[in-house]
């Protein structure tokens, strides 16, 4: 029973020495020339300046919410219109309007948030 | 391919489901064209309601088996059927209720997304009744758990209000949680999430320790939703906090689908065969349901009796109520058998309409009293001798005396309990009936035998609110006299369950 999972541990074994092994190489040949920049925390190219702990603005986590929503509607979408034309031969018509039913209750929903001023930042 | 054409060709099957969807559309597009007069959307939910009944209606009488519809993810029959009519039919006159509601009506801004919710919580009890898959499950229950956090929070204008919301949805997650960890156990140890699947492997024979676990930590899921002990916590708080219609709601149509989702998880996933006498033949190596029930319906209706006795809020006390009634509606799963559930049946009828009635008056009388504390109620029998008399009807029927529809109820119960040679729970349960006397009664001394604090009081009673109270009165009495109907149903639902 419990022997069947050997492989497995020995999978996370070879892993974390592999990483160990690459991490310290680098340090062991790789050349060491410190500067301020290079040392200095990375933030995507901007100047970290100021504190990490700065409130955020509830507001965000809407908008922030209403982009993963919307966004996410995609994924139905993209399959859906890959295999369009085998099912539009399948199926007919009714292909397209279930794909149709669905963006329009998605647009309500978008609807719904602008009416109610979900996209007004004051 | 050939899965989404069954899918297709078995839509019909959702006709209902489909018609609450396009109610919730329509609301919400209701709502936000007509953004000053919302006093018209009550009505095109009810309408919506009540043709989505006459769905049910037909539903009710479709024959199908289980296996060839739906890719095994619902099951459509009779007693599925029955407790969608429970639930609509609540949810039917929950909107009723709300149109004469001053606590719904102060939020009249907020008015789209209360019927909004409500049409969503009852989509999820739909396919709550209906799932026979474990991520249906899963599912349909946050989905109504969702709505229902937002609705009981909903007047937003008390503490207690946004407190209710806030513990609801703690322990909803926390179960939920759970429930999940049932779920992930029980797909590790088969493979799959269909419950008929699920029963197939166990049956093969596996490891029964650990789903004994993982079927327990499920019910933790289900036992929240139907309040049972010990995932009961939640009841009094958010039924005191919440707006009384939601209160009312959420005590039937919420504890129905919820019933109807444990008997289907049980006959599904664990039920064998259903033997000539309509005993429930449990799959080899299943956990014990008959014990586990049977300590689980003890402390349930004993703890909501017992504690009911020392409340002061009435909507607190009816909280305990309605877990003791949980309680007393788990006899009738504990014998397991026909009977057992035909009783459940019954019950529910009766149960949702002497508690729907109860609530009604607490509601109505808060419009004009504007409290709950039952020491305020001193008197009000004689302010309101109409609303002081049905509540005397449905809390006695609540008790279960005769001759209300509440005694009938309880009769069948405790028939079926004595027909599977029960007879030590079917006494703790009239025990525990006798003990529920006490705090139903003691709202009807403080309504009859104390003066009134306030000798001018006087309750108007509008014609619509007479309409209601009669509508639940009426079939209390009637259906305690005259039960056969009822009785019938309840039979008829059960013949045509998984054969």
């Amino acid at each position: 029973m419990i022997i069947n999972y050997i492989p497995i541990l020995l999978v996370i074994a070879a892993a974390a020495g592999f990483a160990g092994l690459v991490v310290y190489s680098s340090t062991l040949f790789g050349p060491q020339s410190p500067n301020k920049e290079k040392l200095s925390t990375y933030e995507s190219g901007m100047k970290p300046v100021g504190t990490t702990k700065e409130r955020v603005s509830v507001k965000y986590y809407l908008v922030a919410m209403f982009f993963i929503i919307f966004d996410l509607e995609v994924v139905f979408v993209y399959p859906w219109a890959v295999q369009f034309k085998k099912l539009y031969n399948q199926y007919g018509i009714s292909v397209f309007i279930s794909m149709l039913i669905f963006l329009v209750v998605l647009e309500l929903g978008y609807l719904y948030v602008y009416k109610k001023g979900g996209f007004k930042w004051d | 391919m050939e899965n989404l054409k069954t899918l297709v060709d078995s839509l019909y099957l959702l006709k209902p489901e489909i018609a609450i969807s396009c109610v919730l559309v329509l609301v919400i597009i209701m709502d936000l064209i007509m953004d000053k007069n919302k006093t018209f959307l009550p009505y095109v939910a009810l309408t919506g309601f009540i043709i989505t009944a006459f769905l049910v209606v037909e539903q009710y009488f479709f024959k199908t088996s289980i296996t060839q519809n739906l890719q095994k993810l619902l099951v459509i029959d009779a007693v599925g059927a029955f407790f969608k009519l429970i639930v609509i039919l609540a949810s039917c006159l929950i909107v009723y209720f709300s149109l004469i509601s001053k606590e719904v009506k102060e939020a009249f801004d907020r008015h789209g997304e209360y019927y909004a919710l409500i049409c969503g919580m009852v989509i999820g009890m739909f396919f709550m009744i209906s799932s026979a898959d474990l991520i249906m499950i899963y599912l349909s229950l946050e989905l109504v758990s969702l709505s229902s956090y937002v609705l009981a929070g909903f007047t937003k204008n008390s503490l207690r209000n946004s407190e209710a919301s806030l513990k609801y949805f703690v322990f909803g997650a926390m179960s939920s949680g759970i429930m999940l960890f049932g779920i992930s156990i029980i797909f590790g140890l088969t493979g799959t999430t269909n419950l008929l699947a699920v029963k197939s492997v166990m049956a093969a024979g596996g490891n029964s320790l650990t789903f004994l676990f993982a079927s327990i930590l499920i019910f933790a899921g289900i036992g929240y939703k139907i309040s049972a002990a010990p995932f009961h916590f939640w009841t009094p708080d958010v039924y005191e906090g919440a707006p009384i219609t939601i209160t009312a709601y959420l005590s039937i149509a919420s504890k129905a689908a919820g019933f109807a989702l444990l008997i289907r998880f049980i006959t599904l996933g664990y039920v064998q065969q259903i033997d000539a006498s309509g005993a429930w033949q449990l799959v080899a190596g299943s956990i014990d349901w008959k014990k586990f029930f049977t300590v689980i319906s003890i402390l349930t209706m004993t703890l909501g009796n017992f504690a009911a006795l020392w409340q002061d809020n009435i909507k607190r006390m009816l909280a305990y109520s309605s877990i003791a009634h949980a309680g007393y509606l788990l006899l009738g799963v504990v014998v397991l058998t026909n009977q057992g559930l035909s009783a459940v049946i019954l019950y529910f009828i009766v149960y949702a309409i002497m508690n729907l009635g109860a609530f009604l008056v607490v509601m109505l009388i808060a419009n004009k009293i504007g409290s709950e504390e039952i020491d305020d109620y001193k008197g009000l029998g004689y302010a309101t001798p109409f609303l002081g008399v049905c509540m005397a009807i449905f809390l006695i029927s609540l008790t279960g005396l005769p001759p209300t529809a509440g005694f009938i109820g309880k009769l069948y119960l405790f028939t079926a309990l004595i027909e599977a040679k029960m007879i030590p729970l079917a006494v703790i349960a009239i025990i525990n009936s006798v003990v529920s006397l006490y705090y139903y009664i003691r709202v009807l001394k403080h309504m009859f035998l104390t003066r009134p604090q306030n000798e001018d009081l006087v309750i108007n009673t509008s014609f619509a609110e007479y309409v209601i109270v009669l509508v639940l009165a009426v079939p209390v009495i009637l259906f305690g006299i005259y039960f056969t109907p009822i009785v019938n149903l309840a039979k008829n639902s059960v013949a045509l369950f998984l054969q």
